[in-house]
């Protein structure tokens, strides 16, 4: 057991030292674009409300939609950072042909690196809020928000990781899987709240939406991190179900995929 | 007998678009997804702008329609992007990383000319006319004037002009990182900062969105003129940028080959 632990403590040391090698990559790759992207929502905000902070847009006033996209910026770094890009390569170049032959399995090993991926991203979060917080942006929720907030957040990337992985997997089968993510990051961003909140959407999308996980992705976690109360249990249940259906179908997956796998280069 | 160099250009894209096509066209679920990619990317931007727009009346100076016809040009720029150079970006990193750029290096062609026309996206082709119905269905809704549909294609090569000279200088710094990647991310971020019209910016990240970093130029410029000729300032302003940043990449371009250290060799 303590052996097993070992080696899961030696792969997140070792992928947290792959993560921060290069570190202006890291910056550019995974913290940049969510930053980026904030810029852009702040200023098309502040150009809508205009001269008139306090009017409010479907109860939002400047200030708490403000509040909502930095929200939003804490809950994508930490729920929706990690993409397992390496994954489909490893697959595709044979280089899983290792996996099979350690004590210490693929699913293992990518799972400790995203938990390493997360550590970081967890610092870095934190970083920006203090940074916030101390630049009167955004305030703090009280502690019961925040350490739900975090928490459940914590849960999305668990849900994120299952996604990520399985668009790995179909490596088995596709050529480029990148192009996968890109379409659930596409889609996932439209219609979880990402863009801007549901309460903007028009109402026959919103109540389709609940019957998805999407609103729990993002839009869900915000109200959290708002302090506004919503009954937790809910979010924790259909992101739960669809973890279990998620890694069920990967499990699948691994197991017709490795069938085919021919070990390219061996 | 010698050919003009022009002819030569052409002959030598041809070949490459036609063997790139064959290896993405082989790949045919990869490219139903790109083509699915490609209209999601579309609906999402045009779906965003129009639930904005079901709460306010305008935003800035425009409404609903002004602000759906400037998406679609950028989303048309963006479609020719994708299908003409995006793929370029990705593997020029690889190839300096590698050493196989030294393949490029010898090719009697000018070495951008290779490295960032080299493939071609066809999946982009088929959603083009998707890009081109969605512009002409908001420039109707506009109420565009014959001279305004004439000028809409120069604009759009101009724009693409742009965008391409912006992202091929932030590519070049690829020779001084080992892990080129994250620049491409940078490019795509660039990307997301022109998809907005200028006067949403503030003041000062308006200034250097369209002096230091001309992002802003390539979809604002055209449109605001399109909608207003006294803006003809902007397209000149765009017209200076194009060739400001040509220079710019062929000194940069120059620099970085010098950096380059071939791996391979």
């Amino acid at each position: 057991m303590s052996l097993n632990l070992l080696k899961w403590w030696q792969t997140i040391k070792v992928s947290w030292v792959k993560y921060t090698a290069y570190r202006l990559n890291f910056f550019l790759q995974i913290v940049g674009p969510v930053l980026v992207f904030f810029f852009i929502k702040y200023n098309l905000w502040s150009a809508i409300y205009g001269e008139n902070p306090e009017q409010m847009i479907q109860g939002y006033n400047l200030k708490s939609m403000v509040t909502y996209h930095i929200w939003s910026m804490i809950v994508t770094m930490i729920g929706q950072g990690h993409a397992s890009y390496n994954m489909s390569e490893d697959i595709r170049m044979g280089r899983i042909s290792s996996y099979l032959i350690y004590p210490f399995n693929f699913w293992e090993f990518h799972t400790a690196s995203f938990l390493s991926f997360q550590f970081l991203q967890l610092f870095i979060s934190g970083v920006t809020i203090a940074i916030l917080v101390a630049f009167n942006f955004v305030e703090l929720p009280s502690t019961y928000f925040l350490f739900h907030g975090v928490l459940y957040t914590l849960f999305i990337s668990l849900f994120w990781f299952t996604l990520q992985y399985m668009a790995g997997l179909l490596s088995f089968w596709l050529e480029e899987t990148w192009i996968l993510r890109v379409l659930m990051g596409i889609v996932t961003g439209f219609l979880s709240g990402y863009l801007f909140p549901l309460d903007l959407y028009p109402d026959w999308l919103v109540s389709l939406l609940q019957y998805t996980p999407f609103p729990y992705l993002t839009y869900y976690p915000i109200k959290i991190f708002m302090g506004q109360p919503s009954p937790l249990w809910i979010g924790y249940a259909m992101i739960g179900l669809w973890i279990i259906i998620g890694a069920t179908i990967n499990h699948l997956i691994w197991k017709k995929g490795i069938k085919l796998y021919t070990a390219a280069g061996m | 007998m010698k050919q003009s160099p022009l002819r030569h250009y052409w002959q030598v894209y041809k070949k490459m678009a036609s063997t790139s096509a064959s290896v993405e066209m082989s790949f045919r679920i990869s490219f139903c997804l790109l083509v699915l990619m490609d209209l999601f990317f579309f609906l999402s931007i045009l779906a965003s702008v129009s639930f904005i727009y079901d709460h306010v009346q305008t935003i800035g100076p425009w409404n609903r329609d002004q602000l759906l016809f400037f998406s679609a040009f950028m989303l048309t720029i963006d479609n020719i992007h994708m299908g003409l150079v995006s793929t370029n970006f990705w593997m020029l990193s690889f190839a300096i990383r590698t050493g196989e750029l030294d393949f490029t290096l010898i090719k009697p062609t000018h070495s951008l000319f290779t490295v960032f026309f080299r493939q071609i996206r066809p999946s982009s082709f088929v959603t083009l006319p998707v890009a081109w119905g969605i512009l002409i269905h908001y420039g109707i809704k506009v109420q565009l004037s014959a001279l305004d549909w004439c000028l809409i294609p120069l604009f759009l090569i101009l724009g693409l002009t742009l965008l391409c000279l912006i992202e091929f200088i932030v590519s070049t710094s690829m020779f001084w990182l080992t892990e080129g990647t994250g620049i491409n991310f940078l490019r795509m971020q660039m990307q997301q900062l022109s998809r907005w019209p200028n006067f949403v910016y503030s003041s000062l990240s308006r200034k250097v969105l369209t002096t230091a970093l001309p992002v802003l130029l390539i979809g604002s410029a055209p449109v605001h003129f399109i909608y207003d000729k006294n803006y003809w300032p902007l397209i000149v302003a765009m017209l200076v940028a194009i060739a400001a940043c040509y220079s710019v990449l062929l000194f940069v371009w120059n620099i970085g080959l010098k950096n380059y250290d071939s791996a391979s060799s």
